[in-house]
């Protein structure tokens, strides 16, 4: 049977058009290179 | 560089498998593999663009929004992002209907964690009529349902969910859950069981369960007038012969006491009837005697009157009228114990000296000059006294000899003979005869 508690807390909010603007400057676009770059700059240091 | 490239290639290897997914309809999948692809790659243009298109598909049009504007951002030209967020804002009230279902939603999320159950379902059925395609409400709507027990309205949520997403695992867990609870799933199997099917059931094939009419209003009306109609039939053939029925009989029971009372008054009403008869015959009977005894000298009445006479004459001195009074009386009449004495003294002074009076009478009337007719009876009359008197049977033959009546004077004569032999009058008797 279901866990009601922790199937709650599975649910998350969902965004609203308002808070898109936040969204997008808190959206994390880090990508591999992004990281592969990082890597590469803290060797190079 | 290489590494780049081999990102890009990664990104675009995950790109590929998102869009397969997504064309698969495996929403879910497609955006894990989405998401992949853009860890790898954030400028693939078209795995952001895509997952924003599924992100809309399953109703979170903000976090649509916000991907198709990075997308922009990201690449300004030659993007589908562009006429993506175009359209959504060209619907009217579109993205106002959006942001409010996304609004009532993360309310009725926190009303469910804080445990207003019954607020978080009412702000929930609102958003589902709204966007059904919201899968997120749909679930969590389900969700709550379940928690109710109230399996059957959960399904139809999982439903709408299941049509937009038939590869949400939270959904189809969910929806397993109902089925169980419903007895879809034994029916299911069943069905399954009996189907014709090209290959083997996997176990993670879906079925997806049959659709479900909610009853219109139009239906309802039909199904009460379809009742309405059944129960008035019920009524005229089931109920109104048995109530018919009852009321027959008693109406007869009624009919037979009623009949009963009045046989039993026509019964009364012929003994009346009968009793007046008789009581008519009675009173004729009485009136014709009370007119026989008045009117009949032999009758009681003429008796006592003739009784009457009788003491008057003894009374007067008058013997012979006496005489001839008691033997015109029927002493058998007489039986009232009143005048018993008086009639037993007369019978007695009658029947010692009443036949000699009266054969005297007889002597004196056959002395005179045609007066044999009258002796013959004072003679006749002792002798209803004193029969045994051979010498009033000579004279009333003498009597009736007078009166040339030869055969009844023989008669007397021969009576004497016969009777009296050794009296005086039998030779007189044979010399008269002539033998």
């Amino acid at each position: 049977m279901l866990d009601f508690e922790e199937e709650i807390r599975r649910f998350q909010p969902s965004l609203e058009v308002g808070e898109v603007e936040d969204a997008i400057v808190k959206e994390d676009l880090t990508d591999m290179t992004d990281l592969m770059v990082e890597l590469l700059k803290s060797k190079k240091e | 560089m290489e590494t780049a490239k081999k990102n890009r290639q990664i990104a675009n290897a995950y790109y590929n498998l998102g869009l397969a997914k997504a064309q698969h309809r495996d929403l879910c999948g497609a955006v894990k593999a989405l998401k992949k692809s853009l860890r790898f790659d954030k400028y693939q243009t078209d795995a952001r663009n895509l997952l924003g298109l599924i992100y809309h598909e399953v109703g979170e049009v903000g976090a649509a929004v916000a991907q198709w504007i990075i997308s922009l951002n990201l690449q300004e030209q030659d993007n589908l992002a562009e006429e993506y967020l175009r359209k959504v804002h060209a619907g009217r009230g579109y993205l106002e209907v959006a942001d409010q279902s996304a609004k009532k939603y993360n309310q009725a999320l926190a009303y469910a964690q804080n445990e207003n159950e019954d607020l978080a379902i009412l702000l929930l059925m609102r958003v589902a009529a709204e966007m059904p395609n919201y899968v997120k409400a749909q679930e969590l709507l389900a969700l709550l349902f379940i928690h109710q027990e109230n399996f059957t309205k959960a399904g139809r949520c999982l439903y709408q969910a299941l049509k937009v997403d038939p590869y949400n695992p939270q959904a189809l867990r969910y929806m397993t859950i109902v089925k169980q609870n419903t007895g879809k799933a034994e029916v299911e199997r069943k069905k399954l069981k009996n189907a014709f099917s090209h290959r083997q059931m996997q176990d993670d094939d879906i079925i997806l369960p049959p659709s479900y009419k909610e009853n219109t209003g139009l239906q309802s009306v039909l199904n009460i007038l379809a009742g309405l109609i059944m129960g008035a039939v019920v009524i005229f053939f089931l109920v109104m012969p048995a109530s018919r029925e009852a009321l027959n009989s008693r109406h007869n029971e009624e009919l037979l006491q009623k009949l009963e009372v009045i046989n039993q008054k026509n019964i009364e009403i012929d003994s009346l009837h009968s009793q007046m008869e008789s009581a008519e015959k009675a009173k004729e009977q009485a009136e014709t005697s009370l007119a026989s005894l008045l009117s009949d000298q032999g009758s009681t009445t003429g008796q006592y009157q003739k009784l009457v006479q009788i003491l008057q004459a003894y009374r007067d001195g008058d013997l012979r009228t006496a005489a001839l009074l008691y033997v015109e009386l029927d002493l058998s009449v007489l039986n009232d114990g009143a005048v018993n004495d008086t009639v037993a003294w007369i019978q007695q002074d009658m029947e010692a000296n009443g036949a000699q009076l009266l054969e005297q009478m007889g002597d004196e009337a056959f002395a005179q000059e045609g007066g044999a007719a009258q002796a013959a009876e004072y003679y006749q009359k002792s002798l209803l006294i004193q029969k045994d008197n051979p010498g009033a049977l000579f004279k009333l033959g003498n009597a009736f000899q007078a009166q040339g009546n030869t055969e009844q004077a023989n008669q007397y004569y021969g009576e004497v003979i016969m009777n009296y032999p050794d009296s005086e009058y039998a030779e007189q008797a044979k010399a008269q005869r002539g033998y």
